[in-house]
């Protein structure tokens, strides 16, 4: 069981300042990523995930905890001795060296022979297609082929696990797709462990085998993509992996995992449980807004509330529509794929009648 | 809007007007750049005068006595050791104070460089403290420690650990420990520019890579603040190389340096042209060790920063 473990990470906690200015950036998290898995770090600004991938790579040592790697503690181990390469945020590409010296670095540290670290640059520069600029200094490649040699750079000494801190933020929204592709190909191709950070959910989504979503130093929930946005066990992890809607309720009867819950704004939700969930009285019901479709009232549908139409945004893929339901306060909105040719079916101010699918709500605990 | 024919004759008339107006300032920095430079050059070639001054007469007895001497009385030509003695002390005592300088000052600059931001200017403004002191009473501290009956050798009579007190003062390695103490705040400054600016993620990008914190010293930090550690070379070796004040009280006259050669040649010596000469071959040596600097670090491209 331990031996399919790239690394366990357990009970960890770091601790900055002292008295009263310290400050736990990262609070008794546990978490262990398997072998050959693209894990992914997800949490807003803050939350102590470069704290946590630099206790891994050794640039910061746990206040208490332990940091497994291969069923040895490595807490204490200066990082020059762990076999865990990094690929910083900003590169960190050493100006006074050419793309292939850096590429060489750690291969020459470790103290290979000549040869072999030049058929491994090789290798490595072919893998990252960058042969053609092995001689150049790093101050004159573009950020992209700068990302390009800092993963080459990183994956060179073939370590057991690489981090990743942020690594696609610096680039734009065309080259960062294409270089999503190129980690995962990378990922595949090498089957070297990613440890992945990032505080962008979509790259979240789709890249990572496992996601661990963090809040204030603290794991909240570790799962695949699908069943961190499916199914959030908790309200900051359905808040902040896409968009939701959350009904405040109170639970009336419950049966085969499914509870009817009494709200105000919406009238009674039929809505899953989590499986370990005991009912007592307040909860949230979460929704996704692509979950729920909006009918005209003289459409005579089964409705499960109505309320006003107060916005209409148009995003090309899709149109967001958010609605003033009955009690005046809350807003929900709902997301409709467009299809082409389609005519515009609602106008603001409409009253709308809006349709809950099956199975889509569920419970989270207040 | 207007044709390219008009716009350039109007830039090259402003162009033109910024020469007129720039004009005396440049002429005030040339002549007070180079005049006093040509003088010197021009009494070089000159005789000495009976009292100090020079005579109007050609003459190549200043540069011939740079480094031969002329035998008082057979008027032969024979190397004058002293002059070449001299000469060479000094260029050995200023690499080794340069050398002195760097060991001392690049832990100091490194350290600074790695304190937190708020406390790095307290530390700056403690290397730069002797920098208020007169030089002259700078030097006299130094003897003060060193001399025969000064805080040193008081200190181990005291203690029992030596009888008779140890001759420091008026020796090479006086002079050293005066020109190291002088000339280490020039190191630390431009070494410390130069770490400052350095990244340190890089260092971490290195200790990640499986380099030992001596491979990262030698591989990263080190080259990385090689423009630093040669402008502070520099910084350090020429003024040594010249150096007047601390060799001659250190040095008690007996150990003398070029600088203090020079003085003599225009003060007791009364021989002008000489004195000159040994400027102008001073200056030579100077212009020798910056294009060596330039050769060695101008045309290396590694820009960044
Ligand atoms: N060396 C340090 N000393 C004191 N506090 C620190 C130190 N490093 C990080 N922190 C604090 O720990 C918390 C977590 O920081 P961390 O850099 O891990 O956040 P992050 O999740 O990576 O954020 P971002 O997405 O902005 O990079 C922050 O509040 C930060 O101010
Ligand atoms: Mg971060």
């Amino acid at each position: 069981m331990a031996e399919s473990n790239a690394v366990e990470i357990r009970d960890v906690v770091k601790v900055f300042g002292f008295g009263e200015f310290a400050f736990s950036a990262v609070d008794h998290a546990s978490i262990s990523i398997r072998k050959n898995e693209f894990f992914t770090l997800l949490g807003p600004s803050g939350c102590g995930k470069t704290t946590l991938l630099r206790l891994i790579a050794g640039f910061e040592f746990p206040t208490s905890g332990e940091i497994i790697l291969n069923g040895e503690d490595i807490a204490a181990m200066p990082p020059f001795k762990r076999p865990i390469n990094t690929v910083f945020q900003s590169y960190a590409l050493f100006p006074h060296m050419t793309v292939a010296d850096n590429i060489g670095f750690g291969l020459t540290m470790l103290g290979r022979p000549k040869q072999e670290v030049r058929d491994r640059v090789a290798a490595m520069l072919k893998l990252v297609r960058m042969e053609k600029l092995a001689d150049r200094r790093t101050s004159q490649i573009s950020g992209g082929q700068q990302q390009r040699v800092a993963l080459a750079r990183a994956l060179a000494p073939q370590p057991k696990v690489l981090l990743l801190d942020e690594p696609l933020s610096a680039l734009d929204y065309k080259l960062r797709k294409d270089m999503q592709i190129e980690l995962k190909r990378l990922q595949a191709e090498t089957g070297i462990t990613f440890i992945f950070v990032t505080h962008d959910q979509e790259e979240a989504l789709t890249m990572s085998d496992r996601i661990a979503v963090m809040s204030a130093g603290k794991i909240l929930q570790v799962d695949t993509p699908r069943a961190i946005y499916d199914a959030p066990t908790d309200r900051f992890v359905a808040d902040f992996i896409g968009e939701t809607n959350f009904l405040r309720g109170r639970i009336g009867s419950v049966s085969g995992g499914i509870a009817q819950v009494e709200t105000p704004m919406a009238g009674r939700i039929s809505a899953t449980l989590p499986p370990d969930f005991v009912p007592d009285g307040e909860v949230t019901v979460v929704l996704r807004p692509e979950h729920a479709c909006l009918w005209l009232p003289n459409d005579s549908a089964p409705c499960q509330t109505t309320g006003t139409l107060e916005n209409i945004v148009y995003f090309g893929t899709d149109t967001h529509y958010h609605v003033r339901l009955q009690d005046g306060e809350t807003q929900f909105m709902l997301r409709e794929q467009n299809k082409p040719l389609q005519r515009q079916r609602f106008s603001v101010g409409d009253q709308v009648g809006i349709m809950f699918e099956e199975n889509a709500a569920r419970v989270l605990r207040n | 809007m207007t044709q390219p024919g008009a716009n350039e004759a109007e830039r090259s008339r402003d162009i033109r007007k910024r020469w007129l107006l720039s004009l005396p300032a440049l002429l005030i920095v040339l002549a007070a750049a180079t005049g006093p430079l040509l003088i010197v050059v021009l009494y070089s070639f000159l005789s000495p005068g009976p009292y100090g001054d020079v005579q109007w007469q050609p003459s190549m007895d200043g540069w011939i006595g740079v480094f031969l001497e002329r035998d008082m009385f057979t008027e032969t030509l024979s190397i004058a050791d002293a002059h070449v003695s001299i000469l060479i002390r000094s260029v050995m005592l200023s690499l080794v104070t340069t050398v002195v300088t760097l060991l001392f000052g690049f832990p100091t600059a490194y350290f600074i460089a790695t304190r937190p931001e708020r406390t790095r200017e307290l530390w700056l403004l403690l290397i730069t403290i002797p920098f208020w002191t007169n030089l002259l009473i700078r030097t006299f501290a130094v003897l003060q420690i060193i001399r025969n009956d000064g805080l040193i050798n008081g200190v181990l009579m005291k203690l029992g650990l030596i009888t008779r007190p140890i001759q420091m003062l008026f020796t090479d390695g006086a002079i050293l420990t005066g020109m190291v103490y002088v000339y280490l705040p020039l190191m630390v400054l431009p070494v410390y520019a130069n770490l400052e600016k350095l990244d340190f993620r890089l260092v971490e990008a290195a200790y990640d890579l499986y380099a030992t914190p001596f491979r990262v010293l030698t591989r990263i930090i080190i080259p990385l603040a090689k423009p630093g550690l040669i402008a502070g070379s520099i910084l350090v070796f020429i003024p040594a190389l010249g150096a007047y004040v601390t060799p001659s009280i250190l040095g008690g006259g007996k150990n003398l340096m070029l600088g203090n050669l020079i003085e003599l040649q225009f003060g007791q010596g009364r021989n002008w042209p000489l004195g000159s000469a040994l400027s102008i071959t001073l200056m030579l040596i100077v212009t020798a060790a910056l294009l060596f600097y330039v050769r060695n670090v101008g045309s290396q491209g590694s820009r960044h920063g």
